[in-house]
């Protein structure tokens, strides 16, 4: 007897992947995830392009994590330019990318996790049956936009973020109005851990290595250094020892690993390596989730993100608070040091690490350009999962086989479309 | 998300004009030719004599953030290009249920909804206005440039001139 699983375009994810699973006699002999986008050539269009435009083209790679993307180009040029921004600066980096991470989250959490859960479709369902629900996240995804918009100009593809600074403040009386919509978001912050922890999450583990960037200071979302739950910790600048892109024949995106056959980034990454530096209040949503790092259990990455969602909003106010105790003070963007250079940028972004790598000629134009994506370091791992998962539940209807495998999938939240570049697709 | 009428909140409450409190919305990407002609009419009727109560907004691509967009107004004027099978150029006035019979099969991701399923999310949620009016246009064509191919971009004036009707349209 044999079945076949081919999921042609898994839906709620970003961008276009296929499932294809092969079983002959109760023995699985095909699993992937192809990738069949078009690659995108960003990194191309970067070159002969002036550093000032970086930050605004790669905004463009990623409808969702504009703002990390944007400030990832601009530490990259920044380090490539001898450029050190101000404390004012990195607290609203900070304040924004909190605002985009909460966005990106609750769209994961909502609508494209808890209808697998709730049994059906799609969002547009769950708005009849569970208004309250969708009413929520859509309250909670307006504060996200913005608290962004409010930082950089505008929800998505931020305008007023630039090398070396910003070109446009937010008034003191927006910060305190946002602050008070944050702080009446705790109960739907509460609400969804709520929801969370009454979710029926798969028994499923498989240990990996967990790569975040980790800083001393605080849970890292920008800057800091690569660490991984193997015990390697490396600057940001030697990234390739574990990136180590590859190509395989069935995916437009690069594949990657490091110590093991593959790796994991993103929220359940971040948690497992950086726990401890979480707001109390995320650490108590931790508990009530049953989380306690190490978790290997893929489908958590959603429970994660859901723990993420209480440090963003509990972090915004403490940022917000530090911002109108010093005052917001238009300031010029701090200018290069030297003209010329190579600089790496790296964010934690929602789906994970994500890195930049440019250099710059002394015409302050692009001359190269490598952007390693979150979604691309993932995507060996999940094959790994599906190779693990599906023995585990060969017993199931081929249906029940299927939607197991879509919702492994969405735990990762693929960005499919940001993780195209560059690689070619041969098909034999 | 730009705004082409000063920023006012929206009220429930009727202003003393006879008009609905009425937010205009142009939906598109401009820079996908004829996608973006809702864009391109939002533009133009930013330039023109508005009653008071009617602001003006091109929302772009909004996913979601539609539903939000829709929320405390009476009447909601949308503008979006719509493949209808009719020659480019061509544009229908709908209203009522006639909204609903938009869709949009090809769309496969949730992080980027298109028109009707974000319409289909504020029906399910009760959050459509008292009334809601598409201005449906058919694109000639979609894709990478700024122009409006010629066919479409003559149907505007007329069609500016419907929807400016249709504002000042008194209830």
């Amino acid at each position: 007897m044999s079945t076949r699983i081919d999921v042609h375009h898994v839906t709620r994810v970003e961008g276009h992947g296929n499932i294809v699973v092969g079983i002959a006699n109760g023995k699985l002999e095909e699993c992937r995830f192809d990738v069949v986008e078009t690659p995108r050539f960003f990194e191309a269009m970067l070159r002969g392009r002036p550093y000032q435009e970086a930050s605004h083209i790669t905004s463009r790679i990623c409808g969702i994590c504009a703002t990390g993307h944007a400030t990832t180009s601009l530490r990259a040029c920044e380090k490539a330019l001898g450029i050190l921004p101000s404390d004012q600066t990195v607290l609203l980096r900070k304040l924004s990318f909190h605002g985009e991470i909460l966005d990106s989250h609750v769209l994961h959490v909502y609508m494209l996790v808890a209808p697998d859960f709730l049994g059906v479709g799609s969002v547009i369902p769950l708005a009849s049956s569970h208004p309250e629900v969708v009413l929520r996240a859509l309250r909670m995804k307006k504060l996200a936009g913005d608290l962004c918009a409010a930082v950089s100009g505008r929800h998505t593809h931020p305008i007023a973020m630039t090398v070396g600074g910003f070109t446009h403040f937010p008034k003191p009386g927006e910060l305190e109005s946002l602050r008070k919509r944050l702080e009446d978001c705790r109960a739907d912050v509460d609400a969804t851990i709520e929801l969370c922890a009454s979710l029926p999450w798969p028994q499923f583990e498989r240990d990996t290595e967990y790569v975040s960037l980790t800083r001393p200071d605080e849970y890292a979302f920008i800057d800091g250094e690569i660490v991984t739950s193997d015990g390697t910790r490396l600057p940001i600048e030697d990234y390739r020892q574990v990136t180590n892109e590859y190509l395989v024949q069935h995916s437009s995106a690069k594949f990657t690993r490091h110590q093991r056959e593959s790796l994991m980034v993103g929220a359940l990454a971040r948690f497992n390596n950086n726990h401890a530096q979480l707001h109390p209040r995320a650490k108590a949503a931790a508990v009530a989730l049953g989380l306690t790092p190490k978790v290997t259990n893929t489908f958590l990455n959603t429970a994660a993100q859901a723990v993420e969602i209480v440090h963003c909003v509990e972090d915004a106010i403490q940022v917000i608070d530090q911002l109108l105790e010093r005052g917001i003070t238009p300031e010029e963007p701090v200018p290069p040091t030297k003209m010329g250079g190579e600089g790496v940028g790296a964010c934690e972004v929602p789906r994970g690490i994500l890195i930049h790598h440019y250099w710059i000629g002394e015409d302050g134009k692009l001359t190269g350009a490598n952007c390693i994506i979150p979604t691309n370091q993932n995507i060996a791992n999940l094959e790994g999962d599906m190779r693990t998962l599906v023995p585990q539940i060969l017993h199931k209807p081929a249906e029940k086989i299927r939607l197991d495998l879509e919702m492994l999938v969405r735990a990762y939240d693929p960005c499919i479309s940001c993780s195209v570049h560059v690689a070619k697709l041969e098909r034999p | 998300m730009i705004f082409f009428a000063p920023s006012q909140e929206a009220s429930t409450t009727s202003l003393p004009g006879s008009q609905k409190n009425t937010l205009v919305i142009g939906i598109g990407n401009p820079l996908q030719g004829d996608d973006g002609v809702g864009v391109r009419v939002a533009e133009q009727l930013a330039n023109e004599s508005l009653p008071p109560g009617v602001q003006v907004q091109e929302l772009g691509t909004p996913g979601w953030g539609l539903v939000n967009a829709l929320e405390g107004w009476q009447r909601i004027i949308l503008i979006d290009a719509v493949q209808m099978g009719a020659e480019p150029g061509a544009w229908r006035r709908l209203d009522g249920d006639q909204v609903s019979l938009i869709n949009n099969p090809s769309s496969l991701s949730l992080h980027e909804p298109g028109l009707a399923e974000s319409l289909a999310l504020a029906r399910a949620l009760n959050l459509l206005p008292e009334e809601l009016v598409l201005y449906a246009i058919e694109p000639g064509h979609i894709g990478p440039v700024e122009q409006l191919t010629p066919a479409v971009a003559d149907a505007l004036p007329a069609l500016v001139k419907q929807i400016l009707e249709d504002i000042w349209k008194e209830t």
